[in-house]
């Protein structure tokens, strides 16, 4: 970490007491629900920032353009023509029992043929040095608004350093997703309204939602304050009577959009909302059904729709994928159970997950039996060290496990954050990043002009890379929303 | 700009909430300074302020409550949701819930507000303490004013940020005169009471109002004169007509406004009512509590027209 020499232990620790202040003043939170109760945190910053090379970066954007190109093409197709199907790329019956199918979606056809307008695609470094998709997060990815906000305070924390040299700012997000929304709008209409939806305070991501509709000039609204009138359009209740909305962000799940279509009673969303999408009167991001790729089952197939859909080789890996309904991949899969990380194709969050190596055996046995019940619903991944990164905790400064979460905005073209969310094990040995479990998060910095700013080697262990077991992470077990 | 109705009652509810504290904290430190000028048996009073406050309804604090029950029940007590400690937390929380209509600075003046608070409300019962908690609320609830005014646009969200400061204000006012001021007036004749200079001047540092009163008698104090000065005088911006003429300049502002407009109207002729009662404590007592009624009727035809949701 050169470039952290010139500052002693103690100018660290103070810079880091400042900016602990700051995030506590400025009131940049997250909330956790414990003991029957809100709490509403500071948000957790490591000052230590997190270093990539420009042109390597330059690299995973491509990557993940195309990868989030050729997933809303899956989407699209999937509640259309199902083509992938007719050509025998991918199982038809993958689609009719995934959870996150939604069959009311047949036959929509969305704005530039686009459902998963923004998502959260989880990387990891593996062994090997090379960036992992780990997951596609294509429903309600959150965590964009602390990307913004850890710049801000690393600014005013490193001075001296952003006018040494030339970090890609991240600001303008914001503006990018703005233009996004707007083009989402019905036709005709000029200046969109644009509103994002929110579950309300008690969300853990209220922060962020509120973030996001301020930099926006967006409304944010709740449920309750929208209506859909008889001519199937979307209004929301203002001082001066019903207006119009053209465009809604919606930061809460499928089923609670429309207590008319999905669950009934759903207080958290808009009776009429399928309708008024549907007929065209209103853009919706993400577009309901989005989810339906976003699926660790459906994950496995993501560089054969890049090969099917667009005719072009993956420009950023996927993590190697054993299908259990597959008699061929579930014999490996069971006979190396051990050495496996097992997961449940339709859960989120990190249930129902075996780590092969830290089992006992009667768990392993369990698992088994589990796949063997119902092997469709299983899939597995070799066991990777995940990178590490320099961290300042009590210590001193040391190498800590961590993970990369970009924003891509997907549209007429495509867009991905200079960096992202880089959350961070704060705890030794630990892979568990996520916020309301002890872990951090660094401010990520795109810098041009140096080869390698991310070294290997610091704590991780290079692999031995031995196919079939190929380099994997053990934290996607707690892969999940920021919170 | 449209402003929904949800967010438009958070940010009423805000400007009252905030303004409630702030009035709260300059009755106690003007009470406090008073006692200090007064004979000792004059401390049991701090029980009126309970009044003042427009905390009745609290069992809490009796007649007979000492100083340090009745500044923890005002300032710290969480129990009670007009306390300081309370008021500013609801303003924090209402502001949280509309950050995307309000410049930034505004929300961090209340979020650092309320951090303080939350550390410093009970210490605040130390009287060698109290003083800088509360010029420390006062003068962030004015901060807050200042960022609004000085950088928010004029927009109907910003309207209803001064209907509640501006509502809430004239209700401390006429309860600030309701009270202290009317007791003053009705001590029986003859009486004479020595220190009455000195709880006038209290009345009106209540109000930040001793000074300009001043200014504007050129230096004497006499109670029908402060209550004249307190209750009519439209130039000063803490007196109930100054306010109500706030009032009404938002509510020209706002769209479709007649049963509001009739409201104010209402609360108009209330006060002009209360002219002739400036010199007699038991008549002042009566007409502000209709006074205090139109304010009450003038909130809800506020609600009723735009902040249902």
């Amino acid at each position: 970490m050169t470039l952290l020499d010139g500052l002693g232990m103690d100018e660290l620790r103070e810079r880091q007491a400042a900016s602990d202040l700051e995030i506590l003043t400025m009131g940049i939170t997250f909330t956790v629900y414990s003991d029957g109760e809100n709490i509403d945190r500071a948000w957790p910053f490591d000052v230590v920032p997190r270093l990539i090379a420009g042109t390597e970066w330059e690299q995973v954007e491509r990557g993940l353009a195309q990868r989030l190109r050729a997933l809303n093409m899956f989407i699209d197709d999937v509640y259309n023509d199902r083509r992938i199907v007719a050509d025998g790329i991918f199982p038809n019956e993958l689609l009719d029992d995934s959870v996150n199918y939604r069959p009311e979606c047949q036959g929509v056809s969305p704005k530039f043929g686009v459902w998963a307008h923004i998502s959260g695609s989880d990387l990891v470094r593996g062994g090997d040095g090379d960036f992992y998709v780990l997951e596609d997060n294509l429903r309600v990815p959150s965590g964009v608004s602390y990307v913004i906000e850890n710049r801000g305070v690393a600014k005013r924390t490193f001075p001296e350093l952003f006018q040494q040299r030339r970090v890609r700012p991240v600001d303008g997000y914001t503006d990018e997703l703005n233009k996004l929304l707007s083009s989402l709008a019905p036709d005709g209409v000029a200046e969109p309204m644009i509103a994002v939806l929110t579950p309300g305070i008690f969300n853990s991501a209220y922060f962020e939602h509120s973030f996001l509709a301020q930099r926006m000039g967006a409304e944010l609204v709740e449920g309750a304050d929208l209506t859909v009138g008889d001519d199937d359009c979307v209004y929301m209740n203002t001082i001066q009577g019903p207006e119009r909305v053209d465009v809604i962000y919606r930061r809460i799940d499928d089923l609670f959009l429309d207590p008319e279509v999905f669950l009934e009673d759903s207080m958290l969303g808009v009776p009429g909302l399928m309708r008024a999408w549907k007929a065209g009167n209103v853009g919706i991001a993400n577009a309901p059904g989005a989810g339906v790729a976003d699926d660790k089952c459906v994950y496995a197939w993501v560089p054969d729709m890049i090969r099917y859909y667009l005719d072009e080789e993956p420009l950023i890996k996927n993590v190697p994928t054993y299908r259990c309904m597959y008699e061929s991949e579930r014999e490996y899969v069971l006979a190396n159970l051990h050495e496996l990380v097992l997961k449940p194709a339709n859960e989120s969050g990190g249930y129902g997950i075996l780590i092969g190596d830290r089992a006992t055996p009667e768990e392993l046995e369990a698992a088994a039996e589990s796949v063997r019940a119902d092997p469709r619903n299983w899939v597995a991944q070799p066991i990777l060290e995940l990178s590490t990164a320099p961290t300042l905790v009590e210590e001193g400064i040391e190498p800590r496990h961590l993970d990369l979460r970009p924003f891509v905005l997907t549209g007429e073209g495509s867009y991905v954050t200079a960096g992202g969310l880089t959350r961070v094990a704060l705890t030794k040995g630990s892979l568990i990043v996520n916020s309301s479990q002890g872990g951090g998060s660094k401010d990520t910095w795109i810098i041009d002009g140096i080869a390698d700013a991310e070294p290997l080697g610091t704590g991780s262990t290079t692999s031995a890379a031995d196919p079939p077991p190929e380099p994997l992470s053990q934290t996607q077990s707690q892969q999940q929303g920021v919170s | 700009m449209a402003l929904l109705s949800r967010v438009a009652d958070r940010i009423y509810w805000a400007g009252r909430y905030i303004e409630r504290a702030e009035d709260s904290s300059r009755v106690v430190r003007s009470f406090g300074d008073m006692l200090a000028d007064l004979p000792t048996a004059d401390a049991a009073q701090w029980s009126t302020l309970r009044t003042v406050a427009g905390s009745d309804a609290g069992a809490r604090v009796s007649d007979g409550s000492d100083e340090m029950a009745v500044v923890e029940f005002l300032l710290a007590d969480p129990e009670h949701h007009n306390s300081v400690a309370k008021t500013v937390e609801f303003c924090r929380e209402n502001l949280r819930t509309c950050r995307e209509v309000l410049p930034r600075e505004a929300w961090q003046t209340v979020n650092d507000l309320a951090l303080y608070v939350r550390q410093n409300a009970a210490t605040s019962l130390d009287r060698r303490k109290r003083e800088a908690f509360l010029t420390r609320v006062i003068n962030d609830s004015r901060r807050l004013d200042g960022v609004l005014i000085s950088s928010m646009t004029r927009d109907e969200a910003f309207e209803m940020w001064r209907l509640g400061r501006y509502i809430e204000r004239a209700d401390m006012t006429t309860r600030v005169v309701g009270v202290r001021a009317a007791t003053l007036l009705a001590l029986p004749p003859g009486a004479v009471d020595e220190f009455a200079e000195v709880r006038w001047m209290s009345v009106l540092r209540s109000l930040s109002a001793l000074q300009m009163y001043q200014r504007a008698s050129r230096g004497s104090i006499q109670g029908p004169d402060v209550v004249r000065f307190l209750l009519f005088d439209h130039r000063f911006p803490r007196s109930v007509a100054g306010c109500l003429a706030e009032v009404r300049s938002s509510l020209l502002r706002l769209p479709a406004n007649e049963t509001t407009m009739q409201a104010i109207e209402a609360a108009d002729r209330q006060l002009r009512d209360c002219r002739p009662a400036a010199d007699d404590g038991v008549a002042l007592d009566n007409a502000l509590d209709g006074l205090q009624l139109s304010l009450i009727e003038l909130n809800n035809a506020i609600a009723d027209r735009y902040l249902q949701f």
